[in-house]
C-alpha cells in the first residue's frame, strides 16, 4: 500500500488536506482534556461503545423486568423467589408477591426498554457509529458533533423513563404502543407528572436522537466513501445501515408528531385522541374536543412497523458480512440482497395497519393492508435464500460470530413463517393479541435482532478494543442461549392458540387457559435459565478486555476495510491511505493464493459468468484463455 | 398420546362453537402446514449446507457470485404462494368482517365496556332500541357509569331495554350482531370459542356479528391492554337453546315490567334506576 492518494471522497477534500498531518497517528488530538475524550468525544467509536454500554445496562433491567413478568404469570400472587421480600414496597404486595398495578408496569417498561433503549441504540447507535467509518474508510462521521448529542440524548431519556419509579403511580403502564384513551387519561388534575408523561418525554427524546444519528448516517455513507468506493462496493453491513437511517428520517418524526399530541393530551388535558363524553372516574378533556383514538394507533404504527425493520436491517447486514466471511464466499446475489433490503424498506411503510386489524379501522383497509403485508414476505424470502445459497459451496468456519449469525438466519425464518399467519387478516381475528404475536415478536427481535447483535459484538469486538473476547466462553453463551432462547419463545405459539391474552397477571382465572397452565410455568424457567446465560457474554466482554488475546489487524480474514485499519484505532482510524479496488466480498477467487482479497489491496480483476477471475497485469490473455 | 399434542400446533384451539370459527382455523391450518413445509425444507438445507461445506483445511469456497435465473425463480415463486394465500384469505375476511356483509340480524345486542367489564342491552319484549348512544350520537351526553349506554328515559321503546353485566344469553342457530363501544378506553371484545375478536372504542361502534351452533357455558375475555384489571375483565356467556332463550329472556322481560308497575310515574326517574334493579 504506497499509493499516496487522500481517502476521502472531494466533498471532504478541503476539509481532510488540513488534516493530512494526522494520518497514521493513533495519538492525533492527544491534547484533548479526558472528558472530551471519554465522555463528551466526538470520535465515532467512543460514541460506539458509550452506545453499547449504556444498552447492555439497559439489557439487564429490561431482562429483569421480563423474569418478574414471567414468574407472575407462571405462579400468579406467590412471592417472587430469593428476592421478593427485598424488592421495593411499590412492586409487591407484603408477601413478594408481584403487585398487580405493577405487573402492568413492567408489561410497559420491558417492552420500552428493550426496544427504545437496548435493540434501536445498539442496532443503529452502536453498530452504525462504529461500523459506518470504518467500513467506509473513513476517519469519522461527517457531522461528529451531532453525533455526539445523538448518543447524550439516550442517557437522559433513560433516567427520565425510570425516574417514574418516584412518581405517584410508578412507570407507564399503558404499554409499550401507549394507545389513547388510557394513555391519555390520567385520573389527577392537569400539569400532573406521571409515569406516562415521563415515558413520552424519554420516547420524545430518544426519537430525537435516532433522527439525529440517521441523518449524520446519511450524509456519510453519500459523502465520506474512500476513494473508489462506489456505492455498489459498500458491504451489506453499510447498506442495511444507511436504508435504515432512510427509515428513521422519514419515519421518526411522525412518531415525534404522534408524542406531541399525546403529550398534550396527557399533560395540558387537550383532546386529540379522545373522543367527548368520556368516562373515566372524571371526565376528562374540553367537551367539545371530538378526538380519535385510532388516530393514534396509525400515527404511531406508521413509525413503529417501520421501527421493526429498523431494528432488523442493520443486523441482516451484520449478519450477511458475518456469513460471507466464515464461509469464505462472496454473498449470492449482493445486488438481489441491496434491493431487498431497499424492498423491504419501501413495502414497510405501507404495511402498518396489519397492526390494526381488530382496531375498528375500515375492515376495507384490512383488505389492502394485508396484501402489501403479505408481499413483504418475498423480499424476506429472497434475503433467506441468498443467506442459503452463500453458504453453498463454502468452506464453514464455526467462530462463535458465525454460530449467533447462523441463528439469525433460522430463527428468523420461523419468525417469518410465524408473520404469515398474523399477516392473513381472518386468522389474525384470533390470534391477535394472544402470546402467538409474542412469540413472533420475540422469534424475530431476540432470535433475529439481539442474535445479529451478539453476532456483531464478536466479530468487530476485537477492532473495538484491540482484543480477543474468548471463544469458549462465547460458545457456552451462545448455545445456552440458544437452547433457552428456543425453550422460552416456542411454547409461546401454543400458549397463544390456547387464546392466552397478552399483558394479562393472572391466567388463572380463566377456564379456557387451565390447559395450557404447564406451558406457562416450562417457560418461566426456560426464561430465568436464558437470563442468566446472558451472564456468559458481560463476563466475557469484561474478562477479555482485560486477559483476552491481543487481536491481530484482520483476525477474521476478511475483506472489508475497517480490517485496514490498526487493531485498536485511534482518532482518525486509519495508518494508511485507503483507496478501494473491487466489492467487498471477494472470497476465494481463482488466480489468487490467499483465499482473500481485501477491498484496499491493488490487483485487476475481470468478472467472467458470476466467477471473479484474477488478471495478471503481464500476461493479459490468461484469464480468458482458460474460460 | 396427550404427549403428541405437544407436536401438533393445531390441537391447542379452544374448542370452535361458530359458524365461520372453522374456516378461520381450516386457513390457519393451510397455513400452518405450508409454514410446516417451508421450515423442514429451508432447515433441511441448511443443516445439509452446514455439515457438508464445514470447515476443510484442504478446501477453498467456490467463488461465485449468484445467478439471476435462480434469483428470479426464488422471488417469482413466493411472490405466487404468498399472493395465493393474501387472495384466499382475503375471501374470508371480507365474509367475517366487511361492514355490508353482516348478515340480517336475528337478534341485535348492544355491547359496552368498560374499566373492567363488560356490560350487554338487550331490546326487550319490543325487540326494539330506544334512543340510546347507538341509535342517537347526541346522546351520548347522556352516558354516565350508571347509564353506560346514555338511555333516554322518556323514550317510550326504551322502556323495556334491559341490560346484563359481566354476562349475556344467545340462542343457538341464530345470527347475533352486536354494536360494540366503549365508555372509557380501547377494550377488545375477545370470545375464544366464537373466534370474535373486535376492538372497541369509545366514540365510535363497531360491528360485531357471530352465529353459534353448539349450545354452552363460555368465557368473555379482554384483549386490548385496559390498565390495571384488564387480566380480571372476565365474562360468561350462554348460548342457549330457543326455548331455553325464550325463558330467560321472558324473565327479564317481566322483571323490566315489574320495575316499572308500581312507580307509573317512572319517566320521572332515571331510566337507569329501572334497568338495573334486578
Amino acid at each position: 500500500m504506497s499509493t499516496a492518494v487522500t481517502h476521502s471522497s472531494e466533498a471532504e477534500h478541503a476539509e481532510h488536506a488540513e488534516h493530512a498531518h494526522d494520518h497514521g497517528h493513533d495519538h492525533a488530538h492527544h491534547d484533548l482534556p479526558w472528558y472530551r475524550k471519554y465522555v463528551f468525544s466526538t470520535d465515532h467509536k467512543v460514541i460506539a461503545k458509550q452506545f453499547m454500554l449504556a444498552s447492555l445496562i439497559f439489557l439487564f433491567v429490561g431482562g429483569a423486568f421480563a423474569l418478574f413478568l414471567r414468574w407472575q404469570l407462571a405462579y400468579p400472587g406467590q412471592p417472587v423467589p430469593v428476592i421478593g421480600t427485598l424488592l421495593p414496597s411499590q412492586w409487591v404486595d407484603n408477601t413478594g408477591a408481584i403487585a398487580q398495578d405493577f405487573y402492568y408496569q413492567l408489561v410497559t417498561m420491558h417492552g420500552s426498554i428493550m426496544i427504545f433503549l437496548v435493540i434501536i441504540p445498539l442496532a443503529v447507535g452502536m453498530f452504525g457509529n462504529f461500523c459506518i467509518p470504518l467500513m467506509l474508510g473513513t476517519d469519522d462521521m461527517a457531522l461528529p458533533r451531532l453525533n455526539m448529542w445523538s448518543f447524550w440524548l439516550v442517557p437522559p431519556a433513560g433516567v427520565i423513563i425510570m425516574s417514574a419509579f418516584y412518581v405517584d403511580g410508578g412507570y407507564a403502564a399503558a404499554g409499550w404502543t401507549s394507545y389513547p384513551p388510557l394513555s391519555g387519561v390520567i385520573n389527577s388534575p392537569t400539569f400532573t407528572v406521571s409515569g406516562q408523561t415521563l415515558w413520552l418525554i424519554a420516547v420524545f427524546l430518544i426519537g430525537f436522537s435516532s433522527i439525529m444519528g440517521a441523518v449524520n448516517y446519511v450524509t456519510t455513507v453519500l459523502n465520506k466513501r474512500a476513494k473508489g468506493m462506489k456505492l455498489f462496493d459498500m458491504p451489506l453491513t453499510i447498506w442495511g445501515l444507511f436504508i435504515t437511517a432512510i427509515i428513521i428520517t422519514l419515519g421518526t418524526p411522525v412518531l415525534a408528531a404522534a408524542i406531541a399530541m399525546l403529550f398534550m393530551d396527557n399533560f395540558f388535558h387537550t383532546s386529540f385522541f379522545l373522543p367527548d363524553n368520556l368516562i373515566a372516574h372524571t371526565r376528562h378533556g374540553i367537551e367539545a374536543g371530538a378526538g380519535q383514538p385510532v388516530l393514534w394507533q396509525h400515527l404511531f404504527w406508521f413509525y413503529s412497523h417501520p421501527a421493526v425493520y429498523i431494528m432488523i436491517l442493520p443486523l441482516m447486514g451484520i449478519v450477511s458480512d458475518v456469513i460471507a466471511t466464515f464461509s469464505r464466499k462472496p454473498i449470492y446475489g449482493y445486488k438481489a440482497m441491496v434491493f431487498a433490503i431497499a424492498g423491504i424498506a419501501f413495502l414497510g411503510f405501507i404495511v402498518w395497519g396489519h397492526h390494526m386489524f381488530q382496531s375498528g379501522m375500515n375492515p376495507l383497509l384490512g383488505t389492502t393492508f394485508m396484501l402489501s403485508t403479505i408481499v413483504i414476505a418475498v423480499p424476506s424470502s429472497i434475503k433467506v435464500f441468498n443467506w442459503l445459497g452463500t453458504l453453498w459451496r463454502g468452506n464453514i468456519k464455526f467462530t462463535t460470530a458465525m454460530l449467533n449469525a447462523l441463528a439469525f438466519v433460522s430463527m428468523f425464518i420461523i419468525g417469518g413463517l410465524s408473520g404469515v399467519f398474523m399477516a392473513s387478516a381472518p386468522v389474525d381475528i384470533y390470534i391477535h393479541d394472544t402470546y402467538f404475536i409474542v412469540a413472533h415478536i420475540h422469534y424475530v427481535l431476540f432470535g433475529g435482532s439481539l442474535f445479529g447483535i451478539f453476532a456483531g459484538i464478536y466479530y468487530w469486538y476485537p477492532k473495538m478494543y484491540g482484543k480477543m473476547l474468548n471463544e469458549s466462553l462465547g460458545r457456552k453463551h451462545f448455545y445456552w442461549s440458544f437452547a433457552a432462547f428456543n425453550a422460552t419463545f416456542f411454547p409461546m405459539h401454543i400458549i397463544g392458540l390456547g387464546g392466552h391474552m397478552r399483558r394479562i397477571h393472572d391466567p388463572s382465572i380463566y377456564e379456557f387457559l387451565k390447559p395450557i397452565e404447564g406451558w406457562n410455568k416450562f417457560v418461566t424457567i426456560a426464561a430465568i435459565i436464558l437470563g442468566f446465560s446472558q451472564l456468559f457474554l458481560v463476563i466475557n466482554i469484561l474478562w477479555s478486555l482485560k486477559y483476552g488475546k491481543k487481536a491481530p489487524r484482520n483476525p477474521w480474514r476478511a475483506n472489508t476495510l475497517e480490517w485496514a485499519a490498526p487493531p485498536h484505532p485511534g482518532h482518525g482510524n486509519f495508518d494508511r491511505d485507503i483507496v478501494v479496488y473491487r466489492g467487498p466480498y471477494e472470497f476465494s477467487v481463482e488466480g489468487r493464493e490467499l483465499d482473500y482479497w481485501p477491498q484496499w489491496e491493488p490487483g485487476k480483476s475481470i468478472s467472467v459468468h458470476h466467477h471473479t477471475i484474477v488478471v495478471d497485469e503481464k500476461q493479459e490473455s490468461n484469464a480468458f484463455g482458460t474460460h | 398420546m396427550d404427549f403428541l399434542k405437544v407436536f401438533d400446533m393445531l390441537a391447542w384451539f379452544p374448542e370452535n362453537i361458530s359458524t365461520f370459527g372453522g374456516d378461520l382455523d381450516a386457513l390457519f391450518a393451510i397455513i400452518y402446514y405450508i409454514s410446516v413445509g417451508i421450515f423442514f425444507l429451508t432447515f433441511g438445507i441448511l443443516g445439509f449446507f452446514l455439515v457438508k461445506y464445514r470447515y476443510r483445511p484442504d478446501r477453498r469456497g467456490y467463488n461465485y457470485h449468484g445467478n439471476n435465473i435462480v434469483e428470479l425463480t426464488w422471488t417469482i415463486l413466493p411472490t405466487i404462494l404468498f399472493a395465493a394465500i393474501g387472495l384466499y384469505s382475503d375471501e374470508i375476511w371480507e365474509r367475517t368482517k366487511y361492514s355490508k356483509r353482516v348478515p340480517k340480524a336475528d337478534l341485535e345486542i348492544l355491547v359496552m365496556g368498560k374499566t373492567f367489564g363488560w356490560m350487554f342491552l338487550y331490546p326487550g319484549a319490543d325487540g326494539k332500541f330506544g334512543r340510546n348512544a347507538h341509535n342517537d350520537r347526541s346522546a351520548r351526553s347522556l352516558i354516565t357509569l350508571d347509564n353506560p349506554f346514555g338511555i333516554d328515559s322518556n323514550d317510550v321503546y326504551g322502556k323495556d331495554d334491559f341490560f346484563v353485566e359481566n354476562q349475556f344469553k344467545v340462542p343457538v342457530n341464530a345470527n347475533i350482531v352486536m354494536r360494540g363501544s366503549s365508555v372509557d378506553v380501547l377494550h377488545s371484545f375477545f370470545l375464544p370459542n366464537m373466534r370474535v375478536k373486535q376492538d372497541v372504542v369509545p366514540g365510535t361502534w363497531m360491528n360485531i356479528w357471530f352465529n353459534s351452533f353448539k349450545p354452552g357455558h363460555y368465557e368473555i375475555a379482554c384483549a386490548e391492554l385496559c390498565g390495571t384489571g384488564h387480566g380480571g375483565m372476565r365474562g360468561q356467556y350462554d348460548v342457549l337453546s330457543k326455548t331455553d332463550f325464550d325463558k330467560w329472556s321472558d324473565s327479564k322481560n317481566a322483571e323490566m315490567l315489574a320495575a316499572q308497575t308500581p312507580a307509573p310515574m317512572a319517566s320521572a326517574e332515571p331510566a337507569v334506576a329501572d334497568s338495573t334493579k334486578k
